[in-house]
């Protein structure tokens, strides 16, 4: 909302008519005569040998799954086979115009484009670099393969399609020498140095994370374009018009600065073979008619066209096309590519939904019988030089099965002797304080910074000299603590970005960001469209790019408006390429308190739930400042959990108040607030605060002396503290604003109990907010925990307190009912 | 917070240990780790190690203190800092070493305010069926030795916590581990009014069945081992104890000329260890190991069997063939007498190469000694019985003492062990000049 932009009301209600722009549909209209002048024999061979290649390779596939053998070997493969069988053409035009700075995102079914691409990476790659590549690869173990069973004859390019084939089968195969030592898959397969970004099994999944490179390219200006294919299917998908809804904002032109203008460097490739699995695109699950309508939610049409995929020569030339809009700053652009697979969705997929006359009809154009056709007609090569060349590449893919398929040569992981493999990929704990080292880009110094101004006239303690509470205008705070991070490392890291809903301008929905909108030019702070799944997929993509990201997600309760994208991207893409991936990319998101069931949520227990993520909650000005600093040096990916009742506290527990030099807590360590003996209590999130209060009054009122520990973090949690306190007051109770059902505290109260079980003197409590919708704020009362909540819970789970009587029932009845009752 | 040290329990019988010797001395510095004092049980001696590092504010109890086990015996702090919660209360046998006037009350540092003197301090009726108690209570109650079946639960739901355990123990209902299978939820006799073993019986029951004290229960190991591993027999005299009789009389008397009231088994113990140090009697003074080896020693350390409350101890008055009868004398009663307050040594208690076990004092005739392996003998010495003999054709009546010799045939044969009861016999019938020769 930038103030420039004035909306003037009256053009709003002119009439007039929206005019949208034709959409071409097989514009190509050359002939191989035509294109013998453009090609070298070569190349059109090439193409021919890759297209041979990739059918070759899916043939493998099928018939390993159908036969369990290839190529008189017998062999079960469990994973998945979406093959592309009948595609090939549509993958090797694509890749054909690629170089290796340009990167390519797939699918489920994207063998055919991975390979392609790496063949076409290798066209472009000198020897050295690819002996170079093969050599670094994975400490050089899967290139001495190569060097031992090679036919290569000393011919480098022949020998990294070996290494690559062979690679691949691995990955695949769920070897230890796969791209990922196989926990990626045939799913996830890629490979960085050839320009291959992972490929994602979630349907659409890849498009918000390829607009995220595209975006690390912009503002890092970098070379290269990206493309991020997708099937017909796909275009269904929430997250995929997000992704090209951000693709597409007009503050690229209209509001960055000179240097950044233009949209980003993507095409949004959707291959349309015509069925989403089995359902059928055009005519039964949408509406489009054709999946280059989709160009028209922008204003430029995203330049989309509907291409002969089939025909590897219209590919080519339309990707030269949008390449050229793209580089003169016109993108985003859409293609659509008709295709069709042969092969079912899997193979599993018996084809109920098709007729064998319509596959048998398609079979006519099959590219791998037309295209070699075409150029012994043409001239180019005879029918037995194009023989022969299949052959090699059968051979090739023959030999590259049996040497990954042999558990001599490719053996699978070791687990027995490695059972912590993947916990060692599971985050990549690096502290790395710039991911560049180029000068930031500032509009001000910190110095001519209002913000920082401010915060310099601010007591960084909450109490005064005289030991009592200060006034909250007066007092630097958990706002400040973040601000201060954020905004240091925006003056350390030139990568490090930032955007989300209303960050800019408004200075974020709660004035963390207040500030930064004059330090900052637009590339490195702005405003989103209104599309959690882009805002995090984004990231995600800019993260793994290896750029340095914050966005934030106003309220926590939007975190499953981009589900997929914290829960399947953000936290596997570190262990998905076995650690070949770093995700330095902070998620703030702010818990609500007032406005309802939508927008007050704890969500800590959903992030905490699936591996990947770490997840911190500070909830004072030293621990935001501390955790938000050790969050933005790391290199693993974050959700970092804001609480809106607290923003304005003051720094109560470190004496001297908040450091002003750069510091960090380490994420993972609790923090004892008050020492006890009688009872420990453990809180996540704000309720630290009810809970100093409950342990005031259990001593003043009871005799009762309790530990107060701020958990701080949540994944990782080192409990060693809190054992140690349990051991000494052999009594917990645990606390959060989250719901109490399946609460993280139910986790970690059964971890204390395993840990200190012979210690403790009743069973843990958990106190938590009611199963319920949050009421209205008049009512958070009765929803959120309480003071009384915990003497209650004390008193009628832990110790008796006497003369006591509770105001809210924790007996085993109460527990009974409401678990009967869902609530 | 002060941190008060136990006496550690180390083993389910055990229900005191003897303090043997403070290596930290109030008020000085100790380091985690580091040892604070040794003490004994039985037959081993143990080191107990700081838990913390501090200062050591207070030491309940000095050398030579029984100690009941899990009973505070010093605390570690910070100067200035209270100890009075973690004394023990009085009662058991030893004394603190600094007296306070009054016991204080057991402070309960968990117990609510509101709580104190509240039906918890009175025991339960007993419990029936499944017992409700925090596993932290549970595991309180194991080591103090207080029983859930007579302890009223004061937390939720009735359940026994923590506090109800620690008001029994405030209120002596807790028993040793050694009498918890007969304890009956009221106060005993020991220490802080625990019910110890010495409680037990006092019932009209027509038996008790009674878990071995960790001594006799070592006493029958090696009892056992003994007879079945040595080839033992027994070889029986008497000699003419004329001599050492009126040796004694002049001991009484004053006009021995030896200083100490020496007895008879002193002179035995003297005049053993001289012939045993003899070469041609180093079969005796052995010990047969393994492997067919015998250990010969260059010096008689002699055990000295020695009957106690507790059972059989045998301490071992070392290089006693070269040490004067007073010493002997005054060594073999300071050693008795340590055994009977329990405070020996367990240094003490073994390196003996030969024993000496005295029955006289009992009325015993003859016996049949049992070797404490792997000594190769043990000198069985009887009473004094009168006996006649034929001398100068007429007939007298003497007093004879008898010897019986345990030996194992294994380490020597009926000869040389023969040959050396003999001139035992032959030295003690002349131990005056015997004592003579030796010390002049």
């Amino acid at each position: 909302m930038p103030k420039s932009q004035y909306v003037k009301p009256g053009p709003q209600f002119e009439k007039r008519t929206i005019k949208l722009r034709d959409i071409p549909v097989c514009a190509y209209d050359r002939s191989i005569e035509d294109e013998k002048a453009v090609y070298s024999r070569d190349d059109f061979l090439g193409m021919y040998a890759d297209m041979a290649a990739i059918r070759e390779f899916e043939t493998m596939l099928l018939t390993i799954k159908q036969k369990g053998n290839y190529n008189d070997k017998e062999f079960t493969y469990p994973g998945p086979a979406h093959l592309a069988v009948g595609q090939e053409a549509t993958a090797v035009g694509q890749a054909y115009t690629l170089g290796v700075d340009d990167y390519i995102f797939g699918t489920h079914r994207s063998h055919h484009e991975v390979i392609a691409k790496a063949f076409s990476a290798i066209k472009k790659l000198s020897d050295d670099e690819l002996l170079k590549i093969m050599q670094e690869y994975n400490d050089g173990k899967n290139f001495e393969v190569i060097k031992k069973y090679t036919k290569s004859n000393g011919d480098i390019k022949e020998m990294a399609r070996e290494y690559f084939i062979f690679g691949l089968c691995c990955e695949l195969f769920a070897k230890d020498m796969g791209f990922s030592r196989g926990l990626g898959g045939s799913m996830h397969a890629f490979f960085l140095p050839f320009g291959i970004f992972p490929n994602n099994a979630i349907v659409g999944g890849a498009a918000p994370i390829a607009t995220g490179v595209a975006l690390y390219k912009k503002c890092n200006k970098k070379k290269g374009i990206v493309v991020a294919n997708a099937g017909d299917g796909a275009a269904a998908r929430g997250p995929v018009y997000e992704a090209m809804t951000f693709a597409n904002m007009d503050q690229f032109n209209d509001l960055w600065e000179d240097g950044y203008k233009g949209g980003l460097p993507i095409i949004y490739n959707f291959n349309n073979n015509f069925y989403g699995m089995g359902g059928q695109t055009k005519g039964e699950t949408m509406g489009y008619d054709e999946v280059a309508r989709l160009g028209a939610i922008s204003k430029t049409g995203m330049h989309a066209e509907r291409v002969n995929g089939w025909n590897v020569f219209a590919v080519i030339d339309a990707y030269k096309r949008e390449r050229e809009l793209i580089e003169k700053g016109e993108g985003p652009a859409l293609l659509e590519l008709v295709t069709y697979r042969f092969s079912g969705h899997s193979t599993s997929d018996a084809s109920s939904y098709r007729t064998k006359e319509e596959v048998e009809e398609w079979q006519q154009y099959d590219p791998l019988t037309v295209f070699p056709a075409q150029l012994a007609e043409a001239g180019i090569a005879t029918k037995e030089e194009l023989d022969a060349l299949n052959e090699a590449v059968i051979d090739r893919n023959r030999r590259m099965f049996d040497l990954a398929s042999d558990l001599n040569v490719a053996p699978y992981t070791d687990y027995n002797e490695h059972p912590d493999f993947i916990e060692s990929v599971m985050f990549s704990n690096k502290k790395i304080e710039k991911m560049d080292d180029r000068p930031v880009e500032v509009n001000q110094t910190k110095e001519e910074n209002e913000r920082y101004q401010k915060i310099a006239k601010l007591s960084r303690s909450a109490y005064g000299e005289d030991g009592k509470l200060l006034p909250k205008m007066r007092v630097y705070n958990i706002r400040d603590g973040l601000f201060e991070a954020i905004a240091d490392k925006y003056y350390e890291d030139p990568t490090l970005i930032s955007y989300g809903e209303d960050v800019r301008d408004w200075g974020g929905a709660f004035a963390v960001y207040r500030g930064l909108t004059e330090a900052l030019p637009y590339h490195r702070l702005f405003n989103s469209p209104i599309a959690e799944s882009a805002i995090v997929g984004s990231a995600v993509g800019y993260a793994l790019a290896g750029g340095r990201v914050i966005t934030e997600l106003m309220y926590c309760d939007f975190i499953v408006c981009s589900g997929d994208e914290v829960f399947n991207q953000m936290a596997k893409w570190q262990a998905m390429s076995a650690g070949k991936l770093t995700m330095p990319f902070v998620l703030r998101v702010s818990v609500g308190m007032k406005y309802g069931a939508q927008h007050s949520q704890d969500w800590t227990s959903l992030c905490a739930h699936v591996p990947g993520l770490k997840v911190i909650y500070p909830v004072t000005p030293y621990d935001a400042k501390g955790l938000m600093t050790a969050a933005l040096n790391g290199t693993d990916p974050v959700v970092c959990f804001e609480s809106q009742k607290i923003y304005d506290m003051g720094e109560r527990f470190v004496e001297g108040g908040v450091p002003e030099g750069s510091y960090e807590v380490e994420i993972g360590e609790p923090a004892i607030r008050r020492t006890g003996s009688d009872l420990t209590i453990l809180t996540i999130g704000p309720t630290l605060y009810p809970a100093l209060d409950a342990a005031e009054k259990l001593e003043k009122e009871f005799g009762i002396s309790a530990e107060v520990i701020d958990a701080r973090s949540v994944v990782p949690f080192n409990y060693e503290k809190v054992i140690e306190s349990v051991k000494k007051t052999g009594r917990i109770l645990l606390a959060s604003d989250a719901c109490a059902r399946g609460s993280i505290l139910n986790d970690m109260a059964q971890n204390i109990t395993s840990l200190a079980f012979d210690y403790l003197d009743a069973p843990p409590v958990i106190v938590g907010a009611q199963n319920w919708i949050t009421p209205a704020s008049e009512y958070s009362e009765q929803f959120y925990p309480q003071v009384d909540w915990f003497l209650d819970a004390v008193h009628e789970r832990i110790v008796p307190l006497k003369g006591y009587t509770a105001k809210k029932s924790y007996t085993d009845t109460e527990l009974l009912r409401k678990a009967k009752k869902g609530v | 917070m002060a941190t008060p040290v136990m006496m550690p329990n180390v083993g389910i019988t055990v229900e005191t240990c003897v303090l043997t010797e403070w290596l930290k001395k109030k008020g000085e510095t100790v380091a985690e780790g580091e040892i604070l004092f040794r003490y004994e049980t039985d037959k081993s001696t143990l080191e107990q190690e700081a838990p913390v590092s501090g200062t050591l504010l207070e030491i309940f109890f000095g050398e030579d203190s029984d100690v009941p086990v899990m009973t505070n015996v010093c605390v570690i702090g910070n100067e200035g800092e209270s100890v009075e919660e973690f004394r023990p209360s009085a009662g058991g046998d030893s004394a603190p070493v600094e007296e306070k006037p009054e016991e204080k009350a057991r402070e309960n540092n968990i117990v609510i305010n509101n709580y104190e003197n509240n039906e918890a301090a009175a025991p339960a009726a007993e419990n029936a069926g499944f017992i409700k108690a925090s596993p932290r209570a549970k595991a309180l109650a194991q080591k103090t030795g207080v029983a859930l079946k007579y302890t009223a639960g004061t937390g939720p739901q009735g359940r026994i916590i923590e506090r109800d355990v620690r008001a029994a123990v405030a209120s002596g209902r807790f028993s040793s581990g050694a009498a918890a299978g007969e304890y009956n939820g009221g106060t005993g006799s020991g220490m802080g009014g625990r019910f110890t073993v010495s409680d037990i019986g006092s019932g009209s029951a027509a038996y008790t069945d009674e878990k071995m004290p960790l001594i006799r229960r070592t006493i029958a190991k090696q009892m056992s081992a003994s007879l079945q591993t040595a080839a033992q027999l027994t070889h029986t005299l008497s000699f003419d104890a004329t001599d050492i009789l009126a040796f004694r009389k002049a001991v009484k008397d004053g006009t021995a000329g030896v200083e100490g009231n020496i007895t008879l088994n002193d002179m035995i113990l003297y005049v053993v260890s001289r012939v045993l140090a003899k070469p041609e009697h180093r079969a005796l003074n052995a010990h047969l190991l393994e492997n067919d080896v015998m250990r010969y020693f260059s010096g008689v350390h002699m055990g000295v069997a020695v009957d106690t409350d507790k059972g059989l101890l045998v301490p071992t008055l070392f290089d006693c063939d070269k040490k004067p009868l007073s010493v002997i004398s005054k060594e073999a009663k300071e050693l008795a007498a340590k055994c009977r307050n329990g405070a020996a040594l367990p240094d003490e208690l073994k390196g003996g190469t030969f024993t000496v076990s005295n029955l006289g004092a009992y009325g015993i005739e003859h016996f049949t000694p049992v070797i404490n392996i792997p000594q190769t003998a043990i000198l069985g010495v009887n009473t004094i019985t009168t006996r006649i003999k034929a001398e100068n054709g007429g007939i007298r009546t003497y007093q004879a003492m008898g010897l019986s010799l345990t030996y194992d045939h294994r380490a020597v044969d009926g000869g040389p062990a023969s040959r050396f009861l003999s001139e035992l016999k032959e030295t003690l019938e002349n131990f005056t000049r015997f004592l003579k020769e030796q010390e002049g």
